[in-house]
Formats: C-alpha cells, structure tokens, sequence
C-alpha cells in the first residue's frame, strides 16, 4: 500500500457478447481500485445485465477490498435472477474466495469456454480501461455511463439469433425478427437487405405472413409464393424480391400476448418442412425469452419514474424548508426526517403537506437549525 | 443493525434501496448494501435515509420505529 506506483494500476477490459458481459481484471484490484471494479460491476448490474464473467486470468493481487466489491455484485445479482462467473481464478485466488464465503454465491469457469458461435458475432465489441489509483472513481462513473444498456443488448442478442436461425434452418436464405414497439411494427435484425426489405413492404400494405403470425399468436406458412392466394398487395412485392417462401413463426411476451414475429425466408418454393418449422419454433422461443427479460427491464423503468416523484416531492418540500429557515440543504433534509418522526407520518406525506402549507403556513416541529 | 432491520421486514436489498432512492438517497445499490454488510460506512445523510426506508416500512406492518437515526443518542 505504501507503494503508489504502477502497482496500484489495474486495467478492466470490457467484453460485450449478445448475452453476457465479460470483465477482465488486470493487475492489482486493493484499497485503491476496488472502488473502480465494484463501480463497474454495479453499473452493470444496474444497467439489467444479469450474465457476467469476472475474468480473473491476468489479476496478481486480489484484497478483502476486492473480495467485497465482487461479493456484494455476485449477492446482488443472484437476487435478481442473473449470476456473477468467475473465470480463471488461480489457486490462491479460489481459497481466498472459498474463506470469505464468495464461492455459494458465484459460479466458477475454468477457463474460458468458446460458446458455439459466439466468437466474433453481431454485438462482441472490446474496450480495454486502464485506472491508476489517481483517476479513482470519477473515470469509473464515465465508464459506466458508456456501456451499453440491456435494450441494446437485447437488440444484439435478436440479431444473434436471426442468425443462427439463417445458418441451421434448412433452405433459409434470410431472417429477421420483428417487434412490436412504441404501437407499431419494426424490423429490429435483419440478416440482410432483402429481408429488412421484405418485411418493411408487409409494413408498408398491411398484409403478410409476418403480421399475420404477430397479430395472431400462430406460424403462418406461405409454402410457396407462386400458388400463394392470401395477402394481394404483399405477394407480387415478394415475387418480384425472388422470395419462393416465407416461415413466420410468432413470438411471445409474458403471459401468452404475442408481440412480434421471427421470419425466415427463402428463394426456393416449398423450403420449409416440418423439422425446418420445429427449428424456427425453437428459435422464436429463444427470441421470446430474450424478450421476456426486456420485458421486466421495462416495467422497473414504470416504478422508476413513480419514484422520481416522490423524489422530487421531497426535493420540493426541502426547498421550502430551506427558504423559511435559511439552512443547508443538508440540514432541510435532516428536519424534515425529523419532523416526519415526531409527527409519525410519512416522509412522503410530510412532504405533501409542507409544499401545501406554502398558502397557508403550517409550522415545521422539531426544526432548529 | 441496518441489515437485521431490513431481515425483520422482509424487504429484499433491491426493494430497500429503491425506497430509499426514494426518499432522495443518491447511493448506488451496490453502495447501499455495502453499508448494510457494513463494508462502506454512510454519511449520516445517506445512514438516516436508509433507516426512515426501514423505519416507514416497520410502520406500514404495524410497529415502531425501532432503527435508530444518527442524532438518536
């Protein structure tokens, strides 16, 4: 500790795959830079990111500091459904995990593990963040403001699965998953041109499969777009796009609403059987899970809003008491607590009744300076 | 004492924290359940907000106020 050169540098290397954050912590994580990890981590967990790898490989000194910073992430994501992987811990670094109790609330990687496909794929992008103890943890708070958040994420895991669907369904020539957003439909991936442009003219008239399957809760199958008779404005487009059939299978939000459509198209007639359908059925469930988990993410942000509220009704009543007694925000803060005590009220409803009482001045107890 | 408070009333460590950021707080979630383990220690600021959260719930159950605020001496 007495030594503040290099030694207290560490270096945090971001990963971000389609569906899980990997971290790698290089040098020392101690007092001084434990802040700039656990900050990091925090950020992630706040930004909805449920699957991360703490990857210890290249860490050559780990503290109780540390230890705590990665404890407290991994209990905090286990409450909320995800879970922290430490990846690559050495022999010391495990006991040190085993004694302080982290080893329950973790799972361990070995080393890493390439996932099938996920090398190199949509949404895998590097930045490499070096912290020496002067930068502290103003440059971790700029971090955290850079990473993605879960919605893009999500984005790149739809796209991710657009494309496994394109490589393993037989006669797949494109796909691409439509969504419901905002009361109206949009492509959010698309393997390519065509296939964003096929589903932008069911858009555009109203018809298709795409739509049909999203509007409807079940596949439509156009077998073959030669003898097909359903949609008239829809099918000469993708005629004349070279598309013989199209699989579209729906996609499902919690409690059974559908909000979307996993569409896999093809140039040749009749491309689809039934084990091509069991595959895009798979897919879509895939699709309908990463959208589930958005799907929660959206509902916090309802709560979140609610609470601003009552934050800013607070703030209010703080104002006021700031005015009518010439203190700090600080000690505003400090007698409204303790006037809402004394009153056995609520801090919210004692709010409430100060900003009120601006019209008809209603004494503050308990409220020396 | 912050995190036996939290135990008694069942509220999970997100659930504490989002009161409390309702209240004003400005700690991070992770910070707030360093000081429940008590690996960060509060500002009195930050310390009294966390047990009016605790506090305003042991009331909605029906109790008192049993966490104590920083000028509780």
């Amino acid at each position: 500790m007495a030594d503040r050169g290099e030694a207290d540098e560490l270096g945090l290397r971001i990963r971000i795959l389609p569906n899980q954050i990997v971290v790698g912590a290089i040098g020392e994580v101690d007092m001084v830079t434990a802040p700039d990890l656990g900050c990091l981590l925090v950020a992630l967990v706040d930004r909805g990111h449920t699957d991360v790898v703490l990857d210890l490989a290249k860490l050559t000194f780990l503290d109780s500091y540390g230890l705590q910073a990665i404890k407290v992430t991994a209990a905090r994501l286990r409450t909320s459904g995800g879970v922290l992987r430490i990846r690559s811990p050495s022999a010391r670094t495990r006991w040190l995990l085993d004694l302080c109790e982290v080893s329950g609330l973790v799972d361990f990687e070995p080393f890493e593990l390439v996932a099938l496909g996920s090398e190199h794929q949509a949404g895998d992008t590097t930045v490499t963040l070096v912290t020496a103890a002067a930068a502290g943890q103003t440059a971790a708070v700029g971090w955290a403001a850079a990473l993605p958040a879960r919605h893009d994420v999500v984005d790149a895991a739809l796209e991710l699965v657009t494309a496994l669907a394109q490589a393993t369904v037989g006669g797949a020539d494109g796909a691409s998953v439509s969504l419901a957003r905002h009361g109206r439909m949009g492509t959010v991936a698309a393997t390519d041109d065509t296939v964003a442009q096929m589903d932008r003219d069911q858009y555009a008239t109203g018809q298709g499969p795409c739509l049909a399957a999203a509007g409807e809760g079940h596949r439509f199958h156009v077998e073959s777009m030669a003898g097909e008779e359903r949609w008239p404005d829809f099918v000469p487009r993708a005629r004349a796009g070279g598309i013989g059939s199209i699989l579209s299978t729906p996609l499902m939000a919690t409690a059974g609403r559908s909000v979307g459509a996993l569409n896999i198209y093809s140039r040749t007639e009749r491309a689809f059987g039934p084990p091509e359908q069991e595959l895009a059925a798979l897919f879509a469930t895939q699709a309908s899970r990463i959208l589930a988990s958005a799907g929660v993410a959206g509902e916090q942000a309802t709560r979140l809003q609610a609470a601003l509220h009552v934050r800013e009704l607070i703030a209010q009543a703080q104002g006021v008491v700031m005015a009518r007694q010439g203190v700090s925000a600080a000690a505003a803060s400090a007698a409204l607590l303790r006037s809402s005590r004394q009153a056995h009220i609520s801090l919210r409803r004692q709010a409430t009744e100060i900003t009120a009482s601006t019209q008809r001045q209603v004494p503050l107890t308990g409220s020396e300076p | 004492m912050l995190e036996q408070g939290r135990l008694e009333v069942g509220l999970s460590q997100g659930e504490l924290w989002f009161r409390y950021f309702e209240l004003g707080g400005m700690s991070t979630a992770l910070q707030v359940e360093a000081f429940l383990y008590g690996a960060l220690i509060p500002t009195s600021h930050d310390g009294d907000l966390i047990a009016a959260a605790l506090n305003e719930r042991f009331s909605e159950l029906g109790g008192d106020h049993p966490i104590p605020y920083s000028d509780d001496q």
